[in-house]
């Protein structure tokens, strides 16, 4: 658990969401590649398993991908800390401001 | 007698433990909801943790559609409708990833209860929150319907019931549950219902492939439906990412492009979904969720429609008028065991009855929290927490009954309306979770601008019947929402200060 500040936490929050969307990319050019990619360089002749080479590639391949890519996300880039504001919970029942007025 | 019998044994005793879960977890929330009725009803005291956040997010997600009417396309068209399905591979890490700790951290810094609360309080409008709580009502009864009419027909298939007996008898066991228990019980017994789609998805996965003779002999049959398409023109080529039919691309590129947005990218604003970001109880269990839900996700949405194709191996035709949706209940009620098959149609049974539960509990959230008690906060009069437990669970039994009673014959309009009711709720929410969360500029003029304008244009060109090309229309919502948005934006005032500090710290100085 790492004590920031709320401020930080949002400074950490957005590096988070843009890598999630880097590895979304990662997956989805992957995805094609590995799927219309190699149908059009081999066709559906050359196999994996048995299956057309193509689906294997890019229907196991991307979820794998996504598993590899995901355990890199959180052990990498991900931080935790507390959801809670503790600043305002330390100095007393701030939390849900009246914003709502 | 016997057969159905034990075909029937495993389904009954599912729907009993579903009911028990239910009432054990309203005996055993009586303490929290005494403090806050609609917190610990509507969101379930934020205390979710990893697995059952991403097992409710994947049940959730995984409809009828995913068990049935997916496999049985994959059936006719091959390895191309399992291309077009694995698309949904991103959905789980990317509304975690991508939204799921800002939300968490506003919403527990506003108090909010359910993504219109967040809506409410980023924008600082009540109309904006009141048109987005009356399109989720709408859209999500429809939902609700067409889930009920596809849970229906399986169950009725399946036990020989007339098609009103199995929907009462389903419809009592879901609204049961999810009315008494809340959203605790929603997300424990999505929990349940994703183990058992992945343990029916074995099951079928055994039955196909010892029953086809192994995989080589099952793509032999796959290898020589292919060829005799290309030859004859008649049928698909099952082993091409199109899976061209004559010569023409039964699934075109443009289609594969609107997938990724319609299941993929755009998904993170389903309201459904996206709610679960402000139940899960700490970093760790999101972290935890995006890995489970990345591993079940994939695995379901690759393995089933994968089985549908593989299936084709053992059942080479369909009767005369058939249709495609028939596939899995003809494979389970005759190449199974029944026991074996009992076992299994629990699995698209537990595929819709999570997503109306969840459908359920967010609509009717919708209603009460939305509406009804922002309506008695604004005139500032006391809320009575017994009272607020009364009208939740009131509205929501309420609601199910509706959803129950329009399912027996779903009227056009409600069918026509279901057509397009995922795509209106992405292009409904999409940009105003997006940008809300990510872009202070945006304010309640562009909000308002995007939701009645991309929601305007998609159900307009849906009216019109207007294509462009083969994309599919969530490609119009989601570019004119967002060109409705930046035009209307322009025009607004940027946001107070005070809201500014809640949602993006980082732009002030210290």
């Amino acid at each position: 658990m790492n004590k920031m500040s709320y401020k930080e936490k949002f400074v950490q929050m957005n590096k988070e969401a843009k890598a999630t969307w880097i590895v979304a990319a990662v997956i989805i050019i992957f995805w094609w590649v590995a799927g219309f990619g190699v149908y059009s360089a081999f066709g559906a002749g050359f196999t994996m398993f048995g299956m057309p080479a193509w689906f294997v590639l890019s229907c196991f391949g991307s979820w794998i991908l996504s598993i590899v890519l995901v355990a890199y996300l959180i052990k990498g880039v991900f931080k935790d800390f507390d959801l809670d504001d503790d600043v305002s919970a330390a100095k007393g029942s701030e939390k849900g401001e009246d914003v709502n007025e | 007698m016997s057969n159905s019998f034990m075909m029937l044994a495993p389904v009954v005793i599912f729907f009993v433990i579903l009911m028990g879960m239910g009432f054990y977890i309203q005996k055993k929330s009586s303490d929290a909801r005494a403090e806050n009725y609609s917190k610990d009803y509507y969101i379930g005291g934020r205390s979710l943790g990893g697995f059952v956040l991403a097992m409710t997010l994947v049940a959730t997600y995984s409809s009828v559609s995913s068990f049935l009417s997916g496999p049985g396309v994959a059936w006719q068209k091959g390895f191309g409708w399992v291309y077009y399905a694995s698309t949904q591979v991103v959905a789980a890490f990317l509304v975690l990833g991508v939204l799921g700790k800002k939300m968490a951290v506003v919403g527990r810094k506003t108090d909010s209860v359910t993504a219109v609360d967040v809506i409410r309080n980023r924008y600082q409008s009540d109309l904006i929150a009141t048109i987005s709580a009356v399109v989720i009502i709408v859209f999500f009864t429809t939902q609700m319907i067409g889930q009920f009419v596809g849970g229906a027909q399986i169950f009725s298939a399946a036990t020989g019931l007339s098609y009103t007996a199995g929907l009462i008898i389903f419809a009592i066991v879901v609204v049961l549950y999810t009315t008494v228990g809340g959203f605790t019980a929603v997300a424990i017994t999505d929990t349940a219902c994703a183990i058992m789609m992945l343990i029916g998805m074995f099951c079928l996965a055994y039955a196909i492939i010892s029953k086809g003779g192994g995989l080589a002999n099952i793509m032999a049959t796959i290898n020589e439906a292919s060829a005799t398409a290309q030859a004859t023109g008649e049928g698909f080529n099952m082993v091409a990412p199109t899976a061209p039919s004559g010569g023409v691309a039964s699934i075109p590129v443009q289609l594969f492009i609107t997938q990724w947005m319609l299941c993929g990218v755009c998904t993170i604003g389903l309201p459904q979904t996206n709610v679960r970001c402000l139940a899960y109880k700490d970093t760790k269990s999101v972290h935890r969720a995006m890995m489970y839900g990345t591993i079940v996700v994939g695995a379901m949405m690759v393995g089933m429609h994968l089985l549908g194709v593989l299936s084709r191996g053992v059942l080479l035709t369909l009767p005369e008028g058939a249709s495609t949706d028939t596939v899995v209940p003809t494979l389970i009620s005759q190449y199974m065991h029944p026991v074996l098959a009992g076992l299994t149609i629990i699995g698209p049974l537990a595929a819709t009855m999570s997503t109306i539960s969840s459908l359920l509990i967010a609509g009717s959230s919708a209603i009460v929290k939305d509406i009804y008690l922002h309506h008695k906060e604004a005139k500032k009069e006391p809320v009575n927490q017994s009272f607020v437990g009364k009208i939740s669970i009131g509205m929501t039994a309420i609601m199910g009954i509706v959803a129950v009673l329009l399912s027996i014959n779903p009227p056009d309009i409600i069918v026509w309306i279901n057509m397009f009711a995922f795509g209106g709720l992405q292009t409904a929410f999409f940009w105003i979770f997006l940008l809300g969360l990510f872009w202070k500029k945006a304010n309640k003029t562009g909000a308002m601008w995007c939701i009645i304008g991309g929601l305007g244009a998609y159900i307009l060109v849906y009216v019109t019947g207007i294509k462009i090309g083969a994309f599919h229309n969530i490609l119009v919502g989601i570019v004119v929402g967002f060109v409705c948005f930046v035009i209307g934006n322009n025009m607004g005032k940027p946001i107070e200060e005070k809201v500014g500090k809640i949602f993006f710290p980082e732009k002030y100085p210290d």
